[in-house]
């Protein structure tokens, strides 16, 4: 196992965000987990990334308990996070940005340089390197906030929500991206709202509803699964045929 | 070598020289109160440049440099009067080393804040060692100041008859600030504040620890900053708490650098060059019209400068600079 999440937990005063949540993540896998908004998806990542400290529970990681470690020692430890809203250092070139996140892994900025360069073909931001990051469309924002998070060298990759906004072509476009850098040998863990990209994308789906996990199967179960389509999926099809 | 004999030959290379030169030799030509605003402005453009890499760079606006500045200045010359400690030693290194201490404790006090909050808690901290060196009065004489124990012509002693000295010192300061910030503009750690700076939630996120990026740019400053300070009360030979711990003088350190540009090698030179002359100039002319009046001048040319170019002179004048090399490199076709 690469990632063991046991009885995590965690409340914001009177909300209890996340509820003695236990999941695991296989190495080399693609693990999708959705649920309505406010479900706890965001939390689970801020907590496995060190932004909030959980009040109960064990992360671990690769045999080791990372609970409640700051937020840069995780990422070197070899977890790393996108933002649901990107989060670019604007006044920055995307090459910038990327040397950032490889400065991680080295002293010297020449090798920096050219481990970003190397990233942002990878995902396809070649010919933009010497553009600012705020003058990029969002799905260049995105793939420059995955490239950013690669130069880290993670071995567990979370993406939040990076489909949002964008069509459906450019979902195409993120989908194959994201099926890349998981055959590269990253483990990658997906939150996202768009069903057609998480149920292509993902082996195995956890159904997150009030910080409880109410479901967790593969892509097929879960569409057939009747607490999901209570909770969520029901709601949000119907919602769908009406329109 | 042959890089350097390459790029001496261009205007990109022989302009910088050229105006290395011309303030190498300004000292023969110049008379002695020339003298003393070129000293100022090498001055104010190091101490400057030592806020730019804590407030420029990693865009902590610290309001309480002086507090650096007072050690490396009491520093220098009570260790001098006391116990006959060369100001090398007393002001730069034990006055230093003092000021590193004070900015961990900054650091440990003040980098868990952001944003307003930061500036406010510096400001507090260069307050209290004011008042510190106010109140101890047994010690540090309070608020009749020191005056530097005379030693004559001695460069042990940090101290000279003619201005000369100070100007080329002050220079040498002046470049290495510049030095300084160049290697770490184009270092990891220039990187780390640049990107703290805009967002240090997506830093952290990528493996940036950013306590310690600030801490270690907070602690050059500082140790910059001693020196200044030690270079001050050498020069003036009269210190007191309220101008060196002042936080008129923190607020001039910023001025500066955000005038000229901050976050750029060339911008706390710029501004001082522009500002320091400006405060001369009006000093000189209207100084002795009614009281305040060259305060007023001054003032309103900051907020000109502040609302007409926000991001600093460094566009405007690197503009011009870059120009000047395309007419210098047309002549050499």
């Amino acid at each position: 196992m690469l990632l063991e999440v046991q009885n995590l937990s965690k409340r914001f005063g009177g909300l209890q965000a996340v509820n003695n949540l236990n999941f695991q993540v296989k190495k080399g896998e693609i693990l999708g987990l959705i649920g309505p908004n406010g479900a706890g998806k965001t939390t689970v990542f801020n907590l496995i990334t060190g932004v909030y400290r959980p009040d109960g529970g064990v992360i671990k990681f690769r045999e080791e308990d990372i609970a409640g470690l700051k937020p840069f020692t995780i990422c070197t430890k070899g977890i790393c996070r996108t933002f649901q809203i990107a989060q670019p250092f604007r006044e920055m070139t995307s090459l910038k940005n990327v040397m950032i996140g490889a400065f991680s892994r080295t002293s010297y900025t020449e090798e920096a340089k050219n481990k970003a360069e190397e990233i942002l073909s990878y995902v396809g931001l070649a010919e933009k390197k010497e553009i600012l990051a705020k003058e990029l469309t969002t799905i260049d924002q995105r793939r420059l906030e995955i490239a950013r998070a690669l130069a880290t060298d993670p071995k567990l990759l979370l993406l939040d929500e990076t489909m949002a906004g964008l069509n459906p072509k450019e979902c195409d476009e993120a989908v194959s991206l994201i099926k890349k850098i998981r055959d590269g040998g990253i483990t990658i863990i997906v939150v996202e709202h768009v069903m057609r990209a998480i149920m292509s994308l993902s082996e195995r789906i956890i159904v997150l509803d009030y910080g409880t996990k109410i479901a967790e199967g593969e892509p097929e179960e879960i569409r057939s699964n009747e607490n999901v389509i209570e909770a969520y999926l029901g709601e949000e099809y119907r919602r769908a045929i009406r329109k | 070598m042959k890089i350097l004999v390459k790029t001496l030959v261009t205007s990109r290379g022989y302009v910088p020289l050229a105006t290395l030169i011309i303030f190498l030799i300004l000292p023969l030509f110049l008379p002695t109160y020339f003298l003393h605003i070129m000293i100022t402005i090498f001055f104010f453009a190091f101490v400057s440049q030592a806020w730019n890499i804590i407030g420029g760079y990693a865009g902590q606006l610290s309001l309480g440099n002086a507090a650096f500045l007072g050690l490396g200045a009491y520093g220098s010359v009570l260790l001098t009067y006391y116990y006959n400690i060369p100001p090398w030693i007393g002001g730069i290194l034990i006055g230093g080393a003092v000021a590193i201490v004070l900015s961990l404790i900054t650091g440990l006090a003040c980098f868990r804040l952001r944003g307003p909050y930061f500036a406010i808690s510096t400001l507090a901290i260069g307050e209290v060692m004011r008042l510190l060196f106010l109140n101890q009065r047994k010690i540090t004489f309070g608020a009749e100041g020191v005056t530097v124990p005379y030693k004559g012509n001695s460069l042990l002693y940090f101290q000279f008859l003619s201005k000369v000295p100070y100007y080329y010192i002050a220079l040498a300061l002046m470049i290495l600030s510049m030095y300084i910030t160049w290697r770490i503009e184009k270092s990891k750690l220039g990187h780390y504040l640049v990107a703290i700076n805009q967002n240090q939630d997506a830093a952290e996120a990528i493996g940036v620890n950013s306590i310690r990026a600030k801490q270690i740019a907070l602690s050059t400053s500082a140790f910059l900053t001693a020196i200044g300070g030690t270079f001050y009360a050498q020069y003036i030979y009269f210190i007191d708490p309220d101008f060196v711990f002042g936080l008129g003088l923190s607020i001039e350190f910023a001025m500066i650098a955000i005038v000229g540009g901050v976050g750029t090698v060339m911008g706390p030179i710029i501004g001082s060059f522009l500002l320091r002359p400006a405060m001369e100039i009006t000093n000189a002319f209207l100084g002795a019209t009614y009281m305040g009046v060259h305060l007023i001048v001054y003032g309103c040319l900051l907020i000109a400068v502040v609302m007409l170019k926000p991001e600093g002179l460094i566009g405007w004048v690197g503009g011009l600079y870059q120009r000047l090399l395309k007419l210098l490199s047309k002549k050499d076709d």
